[in-house]
């Protein structure tokens, strides 16, 4: 997550030499934790209504056959996040332990990942369209545009990092959750940090240690994807894809859907890479659709059914492993 | 953090009045080298023509100046990384343009070369389209930074006055060898005439490259 997911919010801000790669660093790992510890459990919550895995061994095998998922089909060229694995993984430890699956958050979550790109096509749409006739009446210099995203970029970073802990890190501590063996810490006489939010905190070091270590790496990747655009083309799919993982996050969004008389969002780890695509192929439309290369866009379709299956397998066949070749409780009655 | 915000909105001004002062120059130098040449021709190499030319040589040593400024800063202050390469490559262009202007209103000075009266006229045409010509790409290289309607509109300016200098220039030389001038003087005249020409044709490979940075620059 620090590497892969945090690249894709300020990838491009260090790809185009807009904002050095310390700073960027710095401002993703601070807010990637502080995302993770305030607002992390909202997502976190959804998927332990699916499956509240109890045991540490259970929770450990769960997390490894994701893992695993990912990688495999990662190989086989096929982007996939363990949002969508850890599903998989989670309803095979409801299977092997004949717990039933709450079908109701299962179809939340599942159409979940269809609408996180949509919406974050929609939204990245608006603000393409909003921000070229913004452009075309307001005669801004060059310079000047240069400077706003600059700043943009900075902010977004924040925003990006901030979503991104929110949302995502129930995927790598939430199944730990149930089975967590963290005491509460008192920061001084204002705060107190629960038990479970110690827990995100220690995934958000983790994840920002990978931010530091591994993510300059994968800024190469992201280029290939996002530095063919302009700053502010690519400063656009960064925001909407920080905006979706927030409105995939946040409750009081939710309820504020709510009382508008929509659906509300529910809050469930997405892809953050799924929604960069999104963005991508949104605004690739609003160009007039040329050069989108759709066999992605439906390879991308295909691991929404197939990564979950995989992990699927894999969660039966390690808990089975756990319980019956390395003798470990797999569920507290 | 605050004192860096405000250093770089002081750099990014300095930088925008510099590119400003850049397009003034070709302004100023496309009148400059019209008022030389109708001099030259009132006058030849008179005292009023020297002072004009060392005008002319001022505005191209300001304009070197300039240029270099505006490439020392884009690269020490890393601005507009992605648009840097295609900045530069434009600045280079307009100083090119000015730096033509300069050599021609020399080489007059140099050579002196005698252009009989009847040719007076077709040849203030031709500085005067080729004077437009670059002052019109100024202006679409100036909007580049601003407004890519405008470029387009003068862009297209630049195209029709090129064009017209090319049948100006070609119908003068025409009328010269036609003439019963010496072979060098009409030699030397067809030479003066390309040159001048040559500055329409260097503003019409400006705005060749800078309709393709315009390309890089839509959103």
């Amino acid at each position: 997550m620090g590497a892969n997911d945090a690249s894709n919010i300020f990838g491009t801000a260090v790809g185009t030499k807009m904002l050095r790669f310390s700073v960027a660093a710095l401002i993703a790992s601070i807010f990637i934790t502080l995302g993770s510890v305030i607002s992390g459990q909202n997502t976190a919550d959804t998927l332990n209504t699916l499956g509240s895995i109890n045991a540490l061994p259970a929770a450990f095998a769960v997390s490894l056959s994701s893992a695993l998922a990912v990688f495999l089909m990662l190989k086989s060229g096929i982007s996939v996040s363990i949002s969508q694995a850890i599903v998989g993984g989670i309803v095979g430890w409801n299977l092997y332990t004949d717990n039933p699956t709450d079908m109701t958050a299962l179809t939340k979550i599942c159409s979940s990942w269809v609408i996180c790109p949509i919406i974050s096509g929609i939204i990245a749409v608006c603000l393409y369209l909003g921000l070229k006739k913004l452009l075309h009446y307001n005669k801004m210099h060059i310079l000047w545009q240069d400077w706003i995203v600059r700043i943009g970029m900075i902010l977004t970073t924040a925003l990006g990092g901030y979503a991104l802990g929110a949302n995502n890190m129930a995927n790598v501590v939430g199944v730990f959750i149930d089975s967590c063996i963290f005491t509460p810490i008192k920061l001084g006489n204002f705060y107190t940090l629960s038990s479970v939010q110690v827990l995100f905190l220690l995934g958000g070091i983790a994840a920002s240690v990978g931010v530091f270590t591994y993510s300059k790496r994968a800024i190469k990747n992201v280029g290939k994807n996002l530095l063919a655009f302009s700053p502010i083309v690519a400063w656009i799919v960064i925001l909407s894809q920080s905006l979706v993982l927030i409105m995939f996050s946040s409750s009081s969004f939710a309820a504020f859907l709510t009382s508008l008389h929509l659906p509300p969002l529910p809050a469930v780890p997405v892809s953050s890479t799924q929604a960069v695509l999104g963005a991508i192929v949104g605004i690739g439309l609003a160009k007039g659709g040329k050069g989108i290369k759709w066999n992605l866009v439906l390879k991308l379709m295909s691991g929404w059914v197939t990564s979950p299956l995989i992990a699927l397998v894999l969660s039966y066949i390690t808990l089975s492993f756990m319980e019956n070749v390395f003798r470990q409780t797999i569920i507290i009655p | 953090m605050f004192n860096l915000k405000i250093s770089l909105f002081a750099r990014t001004r300095e930088l925008e009045h510099l590119i400003d002062r850049q397009h003034d120059k070709i302004i100023e130098m496309a009148m400059m080298f019209k008022d030389a040449i109708d001099i030259y021709l009132k006058e030849k190499r008179s005292e009023s023509y020297r002072q004009t030319s060392k005008k002319i040589k001022t505005i191209e040593q300001e304009s070197d100046r300039i240029r270099r400024d505006i490439e020392r800063r884009l690269y020490e202050q890393n601005l507009i990384p992605d648009m840097r390469g295609s900045i530069l490559q434009l600045v280079e262009n307009l100083d090119k343009v000015v730096n033509l202007f300069d050599e021609v209103a020399h080489k007059f000075y140099i050579e002196r070369p005698d252009i009989p009266e009847k040719y007076h006229n077709q040849l203030k045409k031709l500085v005067r389209e080729v004077s437009d010509c670059a002052e019109n790409m100024a202006i679409s290289s100036r909007a580049f930074f601003r407004d890519l309607v405008t470029l387009r509109d003068y862009s297209k300016k630049v195209y029709l006055l090129e064009h017209q200098s090319d049948k100006t220039s070609a119908q003068l030389r025409n009328d010269v060898f036609d003439s019963d001038l010496e072979l060098a003087q009409k030699i030397q005249i067809n030479t003066f005439v390309e040159e001048v020409a040559d500055i329409a044709d260097l503003a019409e490979d400006c705005i060749d490259a800078l309709l393709i940075f315009a390309i890089k620059r839509e959103i």
